[in-house]
């Protein structure tokens, strides 16, 4: 048990490390660098560069020296717990990150409530009451929100919000609270803007969590324990709530993994559309600019939490399913 | 077993369909025309805008500060306002364009990131040396109260205003100017090469202290356009705030004694790389390069009349009145009127613009989009809020460049260097048809030359030349050339036998301006004369990239800026190496003084650079004449093919709450004012 | 002894009763005697029948294979044909009857801009009745891009059928949305089977070495797919998208999309596939071969695969959602298919702004082609699953 679990760690780093390399990779693909993206950006502004400034400003951020140096360099700084400067903000790319760490997360955890809260009934009741009218109705409007480009339902439900129902448009704050300092009315004022963008993010996820529940419980329900159950004269809720769904909660252990990159992300093309003041729309304007050290951090970030994630979610089915644990030794 | 019809389904998916298209046809026939007139007008107001006063005589001589400033001055944090403000006589004194304006008051904006910095700059433009007046043409002080230029035009002396003050309360001197300049612009660590503006015909300038609010700056050839580049938005002249945003060590002055101690100069270079590693930076230049700008650093002394509290590189870039700001209208209250601007962020447009609907913005000109303007007419009474548009001065926001010194292809090459291609090209362009379609018909259809009414236009009629839809000439310049052979669907086929000719034209996504789609009717309309196209819409900094190794053949891009020639050229003549989308290698060659790039065959590009190099050391009188000679060189040459301009699209759709005051009704939509500087925002108030 | 029949009679007469009393009410025995000698297929295709939304996405995404495949056909307009004096007509009314008679027909459309409200503005013109025909003659185009064809699903008498019908409306450039929407499926729809049909072999292949041959094979192709998938999707995509050379055709990139579609989402089926092999490989019938000799092919492709291919096909139909879906998301990040292409996703942004939701809604109608096609697409995958289940 102890080597299975020193093992997985050591190549957990090799994983790790291997990402590194091709997040930087990835991020090096497009042609030009940051000053080249700076000098395009300025000139669509009405701006100007100058080709002094530009060669300067390329030997200051060290981007004319070899690809290998860039990534050695980054790679010492980020072991020494220095991500290095967000180019185009001036601060530390910790910085830059940890303000918007925290929303990030408060966002996707209230879609992954909504998403989890709603499905999972949804799953329980299309599984008990297979084929009926409601188990058609409800799956098809599980589905609507996979079939929906995510993009175009926030525009839609953002401007619907304030077409028909006032509310501000995008953001997570209303403006005379966005500089405030964090209190109870702030707080409260927060919750109030959540439900638009967990709805928009969780709506995707439900469909395929109503699928797999349903199909986990069908599976449980036809098991002969269910039917000992009924025959010993369980009132039929305890039947199905007690045993059958606890044991079809079991697979999505494995998925509570995947989910941890995910709330620190949040998603980015949702946010994108919301205007939410979270890590998703920083990565893609730094992917943008080529701001090497803050989308390549932000990236590093992901692919770490999902390799943490998965080996969470292995140590949880296994401590949870004794089939697997037993099966290994 | 029951079941959901699927019918059903299908039913319901089908009445949303209908009842959608039946929400949009009530909606695009419910207003029947009115009677014809120029498209726009409505919108479009009269130039006009606050003045600078110049005569002692007519300078107050009492003088108000704004209520939030009363507390801080009575507990003596803060002298009084008479102490903060310059000397009486060296006074900018501006006249509102309406009334005497109201203190008070949060001015709010949309933003979209740190790289926005120019929206506030802009706002924040007093610091310049000198500066334009509301029309755009004549040159007036600013920092400075006055300049000189010697008569052989070698020497330009500006004279600053005695007991100006930073933001701090230090005082502004020369001293603040021989430091930028020996300190930080000689320094070859900081500034690895001379500003172009700083040089006339290749050789530098030189700064020197006449005496403590005097400053002069020595050129070794006749330089009489200089006393432009401190007015206009350069590298030099456009303030602290502006160039230090830009992080480019610009604005000819820095406040020597909040940055002595980010220079190794004065300590050491250990101690500066020190505090630079400590603070997360690279070296000591990097450091530098941050505490410079006034939108990072909201300890950075200034000028302007807001500062930095928060930030812009946070959700909330916010700014609050400077109390040391030397300006005041003709009553003597100390300017600005507002007391906060607070800018927040919108991570996309169209939030931002579905924000400046509902009313959340006050002034809002930038990345309002042209194409929502019947958005915003038709939530104007509901947000509060009147729409203005400031039409641009320059000929075309979407400009075909022609890629002079592409190389690639040697078919393609000769025929975009050849004129009667490019003429063709243009003669095939439906202007009218762009202009209804992307400009909501509120543009003018012309080439590349500025708007008639602009000092360098060279007539009204350079604005049709060779601008207008004629197939049947464009047809037969094309025969001319020997492209006479056609395929099967009417393309004519290059003339080294590979096949059908086929130009590629590079488009860039995601700016005020469509590009893409223009792009695409073109290539419709060209169907008629026979020349195909293939559009390929890269990421700006891709095509930017192609440019600089002379990829493209054919690049749409703007042609702003190009109203002030001698200003900001890069879009009007490949001489600027730094961005140059109708040739890189000529713009190498020209900048380089030979030594670099290519030399152009055509003589008549030659012969722009020579005009265009002897400009910088006429007067003014001939040199106006030199610009409109270039005009007409370039739209007869046709480098660029112009197709829609002068028009509000690019930050000229302008939203203002009804109960701002002093706005004016419209104000002039260019670079070198550094709009809506033109206008004073400090004169803007809540009424 | 091949054990597939086997298994799967025994299964058969399990869910003998449940398959009759769907199959042939009455027939007794008959239709129960039918189930015990029916083949795999067969049986699957029976139970996928009754899933009622199962059948009722099949047809809908046969209609929407017509349409990709006629595409020339069911448009009626070139849908490149631009002219701003059409720009953003609303979708137009169609009169049914002409005095008693069905004979559809529209009017012709004067447009203007006004100069208050500075929208576009048709009023339709009375006196003009422009009779709507099928099947008509319109612009020439090639069938399969081989048969010349000129026929057209509709088109109108004594006009030009471009400049006169707007089923559904027209876009900011004047460009027909209908006939733009009749291409688009015929992109998005193809593309969804190229990269998949990529995916399928890639997480066939690799999840079949992976989980039949276990060991180093196994952990190397792990740690690769682990690799992959902990990369956010639209880093790589925006890296891979800029490596795409920039002088390549409209074609080229499109295929070029469809790869980098593929190749990220191959691990999805690779994951399943090795799950497959590794319980089916210790199951009595794979020793059986064993034991009698077969070689490592023969028992791969000629046992094993054939067990779990209703898997496999179930899990490679509900892969072509995630698809489309990631096409719409590629070309909103200025990724993917860019104008001039004509897709689901370049259409979508011509709607994803204020102004087209405000002032010309119709432009949205696209996304109900998405939203059917991935509804689709998603209920014959589930109905495909669960006739594949035996155990259902």
């Amino acid at each position: 048990m102890v080597a299975y679990i020193v093992r997985r760690m050591l190549l957990a780093v090799l994983t790790v490390w291997a990402i590194s390399i091709l997040s930087f990779i990835i991020i090096h693909l497009p042609p030009g660098d940051y000053v080249t993206s700076y000098i395009a950006s300025m000139s669509a502004s009405g701006s100007a560069v100058s080709e002094g400034e530009a060669a300067a400003l390329r030997e200051q951020l060290g981007l004319d020296q070899p690809i290998t140096v860039q990534y050695f360099k980054w790679m010492g700084l980020t072991l020494r717990g220095n991500f290095g400067m967000a180019m185009e903000w001036g601060r530390p790319v910790v910085d830059v990150i940890g303000d918007r760490l925290s929303l990030t997360i408060v966002i996707s955890l209230a879609a992954i409530i909504f998403t989890w809260a709603v499905a999972l009934p949804i799953g329980i009741y299309s599984a008990v009451y297979r084929y009926s009218f409601l188990d058609y109705v409800f799956t098809f409007v599980g589905f609507i929100g996979l079939a929906i480009p995510g993009f175009l339902l926030a525009l839609i439900v953002m401007y619907v919000g304030f077409a028909w129902f006032g509310a501000n448009v995008g953001g997570l704050f209303s403006p005379e609270f966005a500089e405030a300092p964090w209190s109870l009315a702030k707080a409260w004022d927060l919750t109030k803007h959540l439900p638009i963008p967990a709805i928009v993010l969780g709506v995707a996820g439900t469909a395929q969590l109503i699928r797999i529940m349903r199909s986990n419980l069908l599976d449980e329900l036809r098991k002969p324990y269910v039917m000992t159950a009924r025959a010993r004269g369980l009132p039929e809720h305890r039947v199905i709530l007690r045993y059958p769904v606890r044991v079809a909660l079991n697979p999505f252990v494995s998925t509570i993994g995947y989910l941890l990159p995910y709330v620190v992300s949040g998603s980015i093309i949702v946010s994108l559309v919301l205007s939410l003041p979270t890590v998703g729309p920083l990565l893609l304007k730094a992917l943008i600019a080529q701001d090497m050290f803050l989308a390549g951090t932000i990236v590093l970030l992901l692919g770490v939490l999902t390799v943490i994630g998965t080996f969470i979610s292995d140590l949880l089915l296994m401590w949870i399913d004794p089939r697997i644990r037993l099966g290994r030794q | 077993m029951k079941s959901m019809r699927p019918a059903a389904v299908l039913t319901a998916l089908g009445l949303a369909c209908v009842v959608a298209t039946g929400l949009g046809e009530t909606a695009a026939q419910t207003t029947a025309p009115a009677d014809t007139q120029k498209i726009g007008a409505s919108l479009i107001g009269k130039l006009e805008g606050p003045s600078v006063v110049t005569d002692v005589k007519d300078f107050p001589k009492t003088f108000k500060e704004a209520p939030t400033l009363d507390a801080l001055v009575k507990s003596g944090k803060l002298p009084p306002v008479a102490q903060r403000l310059p000397e009486p006589s060296q006074l900018l004194v501006i006249k509102p364009l309406n009334e005497i304006g109201k203190y008070g008051g949060n001015w709010r904006r949309a933003f979209t990131g740190p790289a926005d910095h120019e929206n506030g700059n802009r706002i924040n433009s007093a610091d310049k040396i000198l500066t334009f007046d509301y029309t755009g043409t004549k040159i007036v002080p600013s920092l400075a109260r006055d300049w000189k230029v010697s008569p052989d035009g070698k020497t330009t002396t500006i004279y600053l205003r005695k007991g100006a003050k930073w933001s701090d309360g230090k005082p502004l001197t020369a001293d603040d100017f021989m430091f930028w300049y020996e300190d930080i612009y000689l320094n070859k660590n900081i500034v690895p090469t001379p500003f172009f503006e700083f040089q006339i015909n290749g050789k530098d300038g030189k700064m020197r202290k006449v005496d403590d609010y005097t400053v002069a700056f020595e050129f070794p050839e006749p330089y009489s356009f200089f006393v432009y580049q401190l007015a206009g938005s350069t590298a030099i002249g456009a303030g602290l705030a502006t160039r230090g945003a830009f992080q480019n060590w610009g604005g000819a002055y820095a406040p020597a004694h909040y940055l002595k101690q980010f220079l190794p100069k004065y300590s050491s270079e250990d101690a500066v790389n020190k505090k630079a590693k400590e603070l997360g930076f690279d070296n000591w230049v990097s450091l530098l390069r941050n505490r410079y700008s006034w939108a990072l650093n909201p300890d950075l002394p200034v000028m302007t009349p807001w500062k930095t509290v928060s930030p812009i590189n946070t959700p909330t870039w916010s700014m609050e009145r400077n109390p040391y700001f030397w300006g005041v209208d003709t009553a003597g209250n100390q300017l600005p009127y507002i007391d906060r601007i607070t800018m927040t962020l919108a991570e996309n447009i169209e939030v931002a613009n579905l924000r400046a609907i509902a009313g959340e913005y006050d002034i809002q000109e930038r990345h309002m989009g042209l194409s929502k303007l019947p958005v915003f007419l038709e939530n104007a009474k509901k947000g509060n809020y009147t729409v203005h548009l400031d039409p641009g001065l320059y000929g075309s926001d979407v400009t075909l460049h022609m890629g002079n010194s592409y190389e690639g292809d040697p078919e393609i090459a000769k025929l975009l260097r050849n004129k009667d291609f490019r003429h063709a090209l243009s003669l095939g362009i439906d202007r009218d048809q762009l202009n209804e379609a992307f400009w909501l018909g509120v543009g003018a259809p012309g080439s590349v030359a500025p708007a008639p009414d602009t000092i360098y236009s060279p007539g009204p009629e350079w604005n049709k030349k060779w601008a207008q839809l004629d197939v049947k000439q464009a047809n037969d310049l094309l025969d001319k050339i020997g492209l006479t052979k056609k395929d099967g669907e009417g393309y004519r086929q290059r003339m080294d036998g590979k096949g059908r000719l086929r130009l590629e034209m590079i488009t860039v996504g995601g700016s005020f301006v469509p590009f893409t789609p223009v792009a695409e009717m073109i290539k419709q309309q060209w169907k008629k004369i026979g020349v195909d196209v293939d559009i390929k819409e890269l990421e700006r900094n891709l095509a930017f990239t192609r440019d600089n190794n002379n990829e493209n053949q054919i690049i749409t891009w703007a042609n702003d800026g190009s109203e002030v020639l001698f200003l900001f050229p890069r879009h009007a003549l490949p001489v600027d190496a730094a961005e140059a989308h109708m040739g890189m290698a000529f713009a190498r060659w020209y900048a380089s003084n030979g030594t670099a790039g290519k030399k152009p065959d055509d003589p008549e590009m030659l012969k722009a650079f020579d005009l265009f190099r002897a400009a910088y050391g006429m007067n003014d009188e001939d040199r106006t004449k030199a610009a409109k000679e270039l005009w007409k060189i370039i739209v007869e040459q046709e480098w660029s093919i112009g197709t829609v301009g002068q028009s509000p699209a690019f930050m000229g759709v302008r939203i203002v709450k009804n109960n701002m005051g002093n706005i004016p009704s419209r104000q002039v939509n260019a670079q070198h004012v550094r709009t809506p500087h033109s206008s004073w925002p400090e004169t803007f108030y809540f009424k | 002894m091949s054990g597939d029949p086997v298994a799967v009679q025994e299964t058969a007469s399990a869910d003998g009763a449940t398959l009759s009393g769907g199959l042939a009410k009455g027939a007794g025995s008959l239709a129960e005697q039918r189930i015990a000698v029916a083949t795999q297929w067969q049986l699957m295709w029976w139970r996928f029948r009754k899933h009622k939304l199962a059948a009722a996405g099949t047809i809908v995404l046969a209609l929407f294979y017509l349409v990709a495949a006629f595409a020339d056909f069911f448009a009626y307009a070139d849908p490149q044909d631009s002219d701003a004096q059409r720009s953003l007509i609303a979708p137009q009314t169609i009169h049914w009857f002409d005095e008693g008679r069905f004979a559809p027909y529209v009017y012709a459309l004067k447009g203007t801009r006004d100069p208050m409200t500075f929208k576009r503005v048709y009023k339709p013109d009375p006196s003009t009745k422009i009779p709507i025909t099928f099947f008509a003659r319109g612009e020439p185009y090639k069938l399969f891009g081989i048969i010349p064809a000129d026929r057209h699903v509709l088109g109108v008498e004594g006009a030009d059928t471009g400049k006169s019908l707007f089923l559904m409306g027209t876009d900011t450039q004047g460009r027909d949305l209908w006939s733009r929407l009749m291409f688009a499926t015929r992109t998005s729809m193809t593309i969804g089977l190229v990269s998949v049909a990529l995916s399928l072999v890639l997480g066939v292949v690799l999840g079949g070495i992976s989980g039949y041959f276990g060991g180093t094979i196994d952990s190397v192709i792990q740690r690769i797919i682990e690799i992959l998938r902990s990369i956010p999707t639209i880093p790589l995509w925006m890296g891979l998208a800029a490596a795409v050379p920039s002088d390549w055709s409209v074609v080229q990139v499109y295929f070029a999309i469809t790869i980098i579609i593929s190749l990220i989402g191959w691990t999805e089926l690779a994951r399943v596939v090795r799950g497959r092999f590794i319980s089916l490989k210790h199951e009595d019938f794979v020793m059986a071969a064993e034991l009698v000799g077969c070689s490592k092919s023969r028992i791969i492709f000629r046992h094993m695969v054939p067990s779990f291919i209703s898997h496999i096909i179930a899990a490679t139909t509900l892969a072509i959602p995630a698809i489309i879906i990631s096409e719409t998301s590629l070309s909103f990040l200025g990724l993917g298919l860019r104008p001039p292409a004509i897709s689901w996703g370049v259409l979508l942004q011509d709607a994803q702004n204020i102004q087209a939701l405000v002032i010309s809604p119709w432009l949205l109608i696209p996304s109900f082609a998405v939203i059917v096609a991935v509804l689709a697409f998603n209920f014959m995958g589930d109905g495909i699953r669960d006739a594949a289940d035996p155990y259902l």
